[in-house]
């Protein structure tokens, strides 16, 4: 293949409905979920534009669960085709294609919306979870486009407002590890809290972190900073790295430590000592120092 | 030696250099619709993509200072290709901003329409309002059938078999004739034969084909009275429709019509009757955008052609087009029902060779239509043979042809070692033979040489 890299961007896009309430009425100016999802639409149509076999998937990582967006299953898309087929008849100039996806991706944060309401809402979303889902769906795209022998670069697109959870912190760092592995590259946009997590994941697979600095300019940010391919970034100038936050989370507590004790045996990171390792079971002895030098030491004493 | 072609509209590779030779007032008219956009905007280099990108937004000039800022010092080489590609094809327009600066300003119409594309707004690009559903809906399979099937009977016709050929209209033949993939036969009425630049074109694969064809044709478009704009306008939509739909005919104009039902000719879209009011495009079409992306038809259909390194070639169809191909650069042996034999020879290969196919191309065919079995090995082809052709090829490089002027009659060494001298080191001897007394000098410098040689007489 000269030249021509078909790309796989999946968007992952925080609908924390607790987050966006807040920012909601805190201040008027602040960036709607409305006006959020429509500059991802944007975005995600420029990326397509950008080439003919690009290709993209959008997930949203609610507070209770990871949902997606665009692509719709095929099943639910076959019925909606047979009912409406006149709906997805072009209605202004819009590339057809782009049309679909805003409506897909429009119909499914109203059916997500509309039916997460019940059940216990937290303050973070499932972004582990969705980080994983995202490795899945790369996973098997990449897998068919390997069986018709033509290659795929992939990358990961986090859009994210609300804060960490210490406690995602295992689940989260395995799936960036899993993405280093995988050649994905993680790109985070934060809307409104650093996210020390994101910070590391984008450090190890070689993304972009950015804070937005104006909200509502969030389509001009993506479009600059995220929509070139990471092959094309070191051609362009682009904001320098942030500082990582490489604190890591203690097994036992999820606390965001800096100076911890370590299993030797698993490496599990703990806030306070405990004699028996949680993770992997491990008894910790602990021997007095060897008794040759004790006698020595003794001996000199004397 | 083989005739070098002569380099016309048609021997453009992509879209991009076709545009390239459209005159401006032209383009600027192209970009009144969104698709034309799209498409012109997908055929820039990258960094000039994201250039688009990035002012799309931008309702003013920006400085070129700014621009040339946005690329890493490195990669300015790149920075002007794009640069240049943005400005050949009026994208951005040089104009000057406060303070005698020279910035960078979007094309009005490219702007309005790229944001069209991307937003929505604007007029459909398909007139008419929703069609009721078709009684006689196609499915992707018959599509794809269908237009495989009208393309190769053009095939069919280039190679003279006599299979499926009445489908072929004077039309497609003219446009054959025009772009030098046919002549014309002997006598008034024998049928046109095949050109060297006709092989050339059968070893293509299908979209490049294709495009190679529309090319030509759209050269012809003006002659019949057509819209060059109003053509491009409409293939381009074409080829950003959606696989196994129908589109409705109404609003379009004469010469769209006109030139639906050629389109329809040649496969790139499907029409149940002529006078029809929907019609879907096919593969076909909607390949022609993507350039020469290899994900096409050809990858669909499993390949046919298994060669061993005896230099037999086996061919598992029954397609005598697929044969005759085959036979442009095998000497054939045997014929099956469902298999043929062929021989790569040296004899073979070399009347290719004369015909103005290149080894690649013999190579790139046999690789790109190999057996599923032959794709199991590492490499495809066995490399013995692969070499040969290409050392088939190279053979007839052997002799170099320079234009020169001998110098003899030498009246003494000395004299011959002069004048041999200041040749050499005037970088235009091209022989010499001292024994003889003899020289040949390139043209370009025999003049030189000969005042040389005046001076030394004369002192």
């Amino acid at each position: 293949m000269s030249g021509i890299e078909n790309s796989l961007l999946v968007v992952v896009v925080d609908t924390n409905p607790i987050w966006w309430g807040q920012s909601r009425d805190e201040e008027q100016i602040k960036l709607t979920l409305t006006r959020c999802l429509d500059s991802v639409m944007v975005f995600a149509n420029s990326h397509l534009m950008m080439n003919h076999s690009n290709k993209l998937a959008v997930i949203a990582s609610h507070t209770n669960k990871s949902y997606f967006l665009y692509p719709q299953k095929e099943h639910s898309k076959a019925v909606s085709t047979a009912e409406d087929d006149s709906q997805i008849r072009q209605v202004d100039g819009k590339y057809e294609l782009f049309a679909q996806v805003d409506e897909e991706i429009k119909s499914e944060v109203k059916n997500l919306i509309l039916g997460g309401l019940e059940g216990e809402l937290h303050a973070d979303s499932l972004l582990a979870g969705s980080l994983a889902m995202s490795l899945c769906y790369i996973h098997r795209i990449e897998k068919e486009h390997r069986s018709i022998g033509s290659s795929l670069s992939s990358r990961i697109m986090v859009i994210k407002g609300s804060e960490d959870n210490p406690a995602q912190y295992m689940n989260f760092m395995n799936t960036v590890f899993t993405a280093q592995k995988q050649n994905v590259v993680i790109d985070a946009c934060i809307l409104d809290n650093d996210s020390g997590l994101l910070q590391q994941a984008c450090d190890i697979t070689g993304g972009v972190y950015l804070k937005i600095p104006q909200l509502h300019a969030l389509l001009l940010y993506l479009i600059w900073v995220f929509l070139p391919e990471p092959s094309m970034r070191h051609k362009l100038t682009l904001p320098p790295k942030a500082q990582v936050d490489y604190r890591a989370a203690c097994f036992c507590h999820r606390n965001l430590i800096d100076i911890g004790y370590v299993c030797s045996v698993c490496l599990s990171i703990f806030c306070s000592f405990s004699p028996i390792c949680s993770t992997c079971q491990t008894t910790f002895r602990f021997l007095g120092p060897p008794k040759g030098s004790k006698k020595k030491s003794k001996k000199s004493s004397n | 030696m083989a005739a070098e072609p002569t380099v016309r509209k048609s021997d453009c590779k992509d879209l991009h250099s076709y545009l390239k030779t459209l005159p401006v007032s032209l383009l600027d008219r192209l970009y009144n619709h969104p698709a034309t956009c799209l498409a012109v905007f997908r055929e820039l280099p990258e960094l000039a993509r994201h250039f688009v990108m990035r002012l799309l937004f931008v309702e003013q000039s920006v400085s070129q200072a700014v621009v040339s800022l946005w690329v890493a010092n490195k990669h300015q080489a790149e920075f002007k290709d794009a640069v240049k590609a943005l400005s050949e094809l009026r994208v951005w327009q040089e104009k000057a901003i406060t303070g005698g600066i020279m910035g960078w300003n979007l094309n009005h119409t490219f702007r309005q329409n790229m944001k069209i594309a991307l937003l929505g707004g604007g007029n459909p690009w398909t007139g008419g309002g929703p069609l009721a559903p078709d009684k006689y809906a196609k499915d992707e399979n018959f599509l794809d059938k269908y237009a495989m099937d009208r393309w190769e009977c053009v095939l069919h016709f280039m190679v003279g078999s006599s299979e499926g050929t009445e489908g072929v209209s004077s039309d497609i033949v003219q446009v054959l004739l025009n772009s030098g993939m046919m002549k014309e036969g002997d006598s008034s009425d024998s049928m046109p034969s095949i050109a060297p630049a006709g092989f050339q074109f059968l070893l293509m694969d299908t979209p490049s084909q294709v495009w190679h064809f529309m090319l030509n044709y759209l050269e012809t478009v003006e002659n019949h009275g057509m819209d060059l704009v109003e053509c491009l306008s409409f293939l381009f939509q074409l080829s950003f429709s959606t696989p196994s739909k129908d589109y409705s005919t109404e609003g379009m104009s004469e010469s769209q019509l006109k030139f639906l039902q050629h389109l329809r000719e040649f496969g790139l879209v499907y029409q149940r009757k002529r006078k029809s009011q929907r019609y879907y495009p096919t593969s076909l079409a909607i390949n022609l955008a993507s350039g020469l992306s290899t994900l096409t038809a050809d990858t669909r259909r499993a390949g046919y052609i298994v060669v061993e390194t005896n230099y037999r070639v086996y061919a598992y169809t029954d397609s005598p087009l697929q044969v005759a191909l085959i036979a442009l650069f095998c000497q054939m042996l045997y014929r099956f029902p469902n298999m043929s034999v062929g021989n790569l020879s040296r004899d073979s290969v070399r009347d290719a060779l004369i015909r103005g196919i290149t080894a690649e191309q013999i190579v790139n065919f046999l690789r790109v239509h190999s057996h599923p079995e032959m794709l199991k090995k590492e490499p495809v082809l066995p490399p013995t043979v692969t070499d040969q052709i290409r050392l088939w090829e190279l053979e007839r490089d052997r002799f170099k042809f320079t234009d020169g002027v001998l110098y003899n009659q030498f009246i003494s060494q000395t004299d011959f070692e002069l004048l041999r001298d200041y040749a050499k080191d005037m970088a235009v001897l091209v022989w010499e033979n001292p024994v003889k007394r003899m020289m040949v000098v390139t043209r370009g410098g025999h003049d030189d040489v000969k005042r040389f040689r005046k001076r030394q007489r004369n002192s």
